[in-house]
């Protein structure tokens, strides 16, 4: 009677198993790639880089209002501070249509470039805001995760060239971060001014990196119809 | 010296306070409160003057960018309104500084505003969002929701990526004081679910850049919830129920009245099962006669001179299978002989028995009737409980046979010997026996009957029509061997049969149920007596009809013979002559060229076949 019991079970069992197998033939697993092309989608990417872009400006911006606290009714001292940034050797597009003017490869490779060159002075920042400023904590803690969010940008740029504008990899623009000598050994209010300056820059390059690549992608990804 | 420097002292005071009693001073400082770009393409900045000095007093805006040195002028004024200074977008530029400064200048003096540091790229301001339109809408599950919608103001280039605007929507119903604020992102959409219904809702939206600030709250637009949809479904039911409620009771009351019309059309009652030929209302009233007609026997028990009868109508032969001659019993009421109480589906009841050659046998003197019975009848009679009808009585009153007690078949007195000894009574009885079970009383009957049909017949007919008649029989019977069986009749037959089927004219009934038909045509008749006197009317009676469309009438002495009609008109063997004694009733065994014909149980052979054989 077991015997016979446990024939029956196994004989269940091999017919389910071989339904499975009959039902399942023509079930085709899911791609993990579409395609077979285990690439993220360019939409995919600009998105994400555009986050990352769009956060370290929202932190550049808190590290400059919290600096320009202080010298907001110094109108000399700001007039002062105001000096070139450094990046601006980089012909980066000075407005819309310059920028749609600019071939979204060439665009992708200043943009690179003006990430890359700020990762100098962001660690310089870190220690020479130490201690100095009020705020020099809120600084210095939001310089470090611009820093580390600059890393990731750089990534996803160079991922987008390499999806989208492979020829193009490579062609980086290098600045040279001249203009910010160190700044030890500057009287304080030398260093302040360049700290002001620093930051300004610093806010207006992350803004113009965010809002290069907000073009980018409603141009590659959604031609111009976002 | 000392002297003029008081005096000079009290000059300048003097004229200070002279100014100031005339309230005339220089500008005071004004000041730049508001610069904002609604689209990162132009931008305005306005200012607060200071005081005028009471005298006229002239405003003017200075700028210089980051990088320049030179210092310009504000190129429009007018744009933006007064104390404004509107710079267009070939004066503008992003990511670059503004120095911007007012200068207020009046007679007095002038004076000049702090300096603003702009940069555009953080002023921006855009204008709230346009096309604000509100939707009350419906889930599958009969959840309402407001739909808001709503599109991007237009100076704003949202298509390129140059701006990417954030969106918050306002929501309050009439009645409440505060604002039920929801950030919708970057979607130009919103649905608000949970509303109250039948209030009215208040909404407005505003939009803000990724980097810049809120704008102001756009138009209101407002929208009543309405109360459930549900409702107008509802009323829509109560009314499809009441409808389909009134045309129930329609139905029902129609079918009420006429219910009975109505199932019968639907469903016809089954017919019971009948043999054909044979009508059970004849035994029920026990009138052998009307019975013997409804087989298919023919003038039982014969009426007169029965031997002649016999000979003429029907010859049975003893060894072979008997012909018979099947009736159709459908002629009948295809001449409108139709009984008054026939059963709605005749032929189901007439079986193979319905075969009047059968009967037409010649009979002796019938003695006694148990059956009444009339032979001349057409297949159905009106029904007659009676079970012994005088010979003189109205055929009609037949009544069916078979619910008579058999021993009332055994009763019917023998023919007298020569009938007896006449083949015919004995085939008869045997052809019943041969064709079956329940024949066999039958056939026993239609044995002692085929006298009575004969003398009934006679009894019935004029006695001239019936000493003709058996004048006729008898020569006819005098040629023809008297061991001949239906062929015999066939062969008399033949000469009607030479043509298919017969048609006689009907001509009427009489009141004895008798059908009076009028002779055949000449020209296709092949049956013509000679000699016989044409009249115009002439009668003839039928004795009885057989399955398949044949009459088989009494043999009238001026009138011609047969109605005979083969229902599948098989044609008429040629060989078959004209025969003067054919004139007699014959009756054809029409439906097929075999000699055999199987209808129902009982076998009947083709007449036809024994003509041949009997030429």
């Amino acid at each position: 009677m077991n015997s016979h019991g446990s024939d029956r079970k196994a004989g269940t069992l091999l017919l389910l198993v071989v339904s499975n197998l009959l039902f399942c033939r023509n079930v085709h697993p899911l791609p993990i790639c579409p395609g077979g092309n285990c690439q993220m989608p360019l939409q995919e990417l600009f998105d994400r880089v555009i986050m990352l872009s769009h956060y370290v400006y929202l932190l550049s911006a808190d590290m400059f209002i919290e600096l320009d606290k202080q010298y907001a009714q110094d109108h000399e001292f700001i007039a002062k501070a105001i000096s070139d940034c450094p990046t601006s050797s980089l012909a980066t597009p000075e407005g819309k249509e310059e920028a749609q003017q600019v071939p979204p490869e060439v665009l992708l490779n200043l943009i690179l470039s003006l990430v890359h060159s700020w990762n100098d002075p962001l660690f310089q920042l870190v220690t020479e805001v130490d201690g100095i400023h009020e705020a020099s904590d809120a600084i210095i803690s939001r310089a470090k995760e611009i820093g580390e969010q600059n890393k990731r940008l750089l990534e996803g740029i160079e991922k987008i060239l390499g999806q989208a504008y492979p020829a193009a990899k490579g062609n980086e623009f290098y600045s040279v971060w001249s203009q910010f000598p160190s700044l030890q050994g500057v009287d304080e209010e030398s260093r302040d001014l360049a700290i002001y300056n620093k930051i300004r820059c610093l806010r207006r390059d992350s803004h113009k990196v965010d809002n290069y690549l907000k073009l980018l992608r409603c141009r590659i990804v959604h031609n111009n119809n976002c | 010296m000392k002297e003029s420097m008081p005096s000079a002292l009290a000059f300048i005071l003097l004229f200070l306070n002279i100014s100031l009693l005339n309230g005339q001073s220089p500008p005071g400082k004004p000041e730049i409160y508001k610069c904002r770009s609604p689209d990162k393409e132009t931008f305005t900045c306005w200012w607060n003057p200071g005081t005028d000095g009471g005298l006229p007093t002239n405003y003017s805006l200075t700028y210089s960018k980051e990088g320049e040195k030179t210092t310009h002028e504000c190129p429009d004024y007018e744009t933006s309104g007064p104390n404004s200074c509107f710079f267009s977008k070939q004066y503008t530029s992003i990511w670059k500084i503004y120095v911007i400064t007012v200068i207020a200048t009046n007679q007095m003096g002038s004076s000049a505003s702090d300096p603003l540091y702009v940069d555009v790229t953080y002023i921006v301001e855009p204008e709230p969002p346009r096309n604000l339109t509100l939707e009350v809408k419906q889930l599958k599950d009969k959840k309402t929701y407001l739909w808001i919608k709503w599109s991007p103001p237009t100076i704003t280039d949202v298509k390129t990526g140059w701006f990417t605007m954030e969106y918050e929507i306002r929501l309050k119903s009439e009645e409440a004081d505060e604002w039920e604020v929801h950030f919708t992102g970057q979607q130009t959409h919103f649905k608000v679910f949970d509303l109250y219904p039948g209030q009215k809702y208040i909404v407005q939206t505003r939009c803000k850049p990724d980097h810049g600030y809120w704008s102001r709250w756009g138009q209101e637009n407002s929208i009543e919830i309405p109360n459930d949809f549900t409702l107008k479904n509802t009323t829509m039911w109560i009314i499809v129920a009441v409808l389909s409620a009134v045309i129930c009771l329609i139905m029902v009351w129609a079918v009420a009245l006429k219910g009975y019309s109505m199932m019968t059309c639907i469903f016809p009652p089954v017919p019971g099962p009948k043999i054909k030929g044979f009508d059970t209302h004849l035994l029920e009233k026990g009138k052998s006669e009307e019975l013997l007609t409804a087989l298919g026997c023919q003038d039982f028990p014969p009426t007169s001179d029965s031997e002649d009868l016999l000979v003429e109508f029907l010859e049975v032969d003893d060894n072979e299978d008997v012909q018979l001659m099947p009736s159709h019993s459908k002629e009948y009421p295809g001449q409108g002989v139709k009984p008054t109480h026939l059963d709605p589906d005749n032929d189901s009841g007439h079986g193979s028995y319905d075969s009047h050659s059968l009967l037409s046998e010649k009979c002796e003197e019938p003695q006694v009737y148990p059956p009444a019975f009339h032979i001349p009848e057409i297949l159905e009679k009106p029904e007659n409980p009676e079970a012994n009808i005088p010979p003189t009585q109205d055929a009609r009153s037949s009544t069916p046979y078979f619910h008579a007690d058999v021993s009332k078949w055994s009763t019917w007195p023998l023919l007298p010997s020569q009938h007896m000894t006449r083949s015919p009574y004995h085939s008869i009885a045997d052809v019943c026996k041969l064709a079956g079970g329940p024949v066999d009383t039958l056939a026993s009957f239609l044995d002692k009957a085929g006298k009575n049909v004969l003398k009934f017949s006679k009894t019935l007919e004029t006695e001239e029509e019936k000493v003709a008649e058996q004048e006729k029989k008898k020569s006819f019977h005098s040629e023809t061997k008297q061991n001949t069986s239906w062929p015999l009749l066939q062969k008399n037959a033949p000469i009607v049969y030479a043509k298919p089927p017969d048609y006689v004219e009907i001509h009427k009934v009489n009141k004895d149920g008798v059908l009076s038909l009028f002779p055949k045509q000449k020209e296709n008749d092949q049956v013509e007596k000679p000699g016989v006197p044409e009249t115009s009317k002439e009668y003839t009676k039928v004795s009885g009809v057989m399955d398949d469309n044949i009459l088989v009438l009494v043999p009238d002495s001026r009138a011609e013979n047969t109605a005979l009609f083969a229902e599948s008109a098989k044609k008429v063997p040629p060989s078959l002559e004209q025969n003067q004694s054919a004139k007699d009733l014959a009756s054809f065994a029409a439906t097929s060229n075999n000699c055999r014909l199987q209808l129902g149980r009982l076998d009947y052979l083709d007449p036809t076949c024994f003509t041949h054989s009997f030429h």
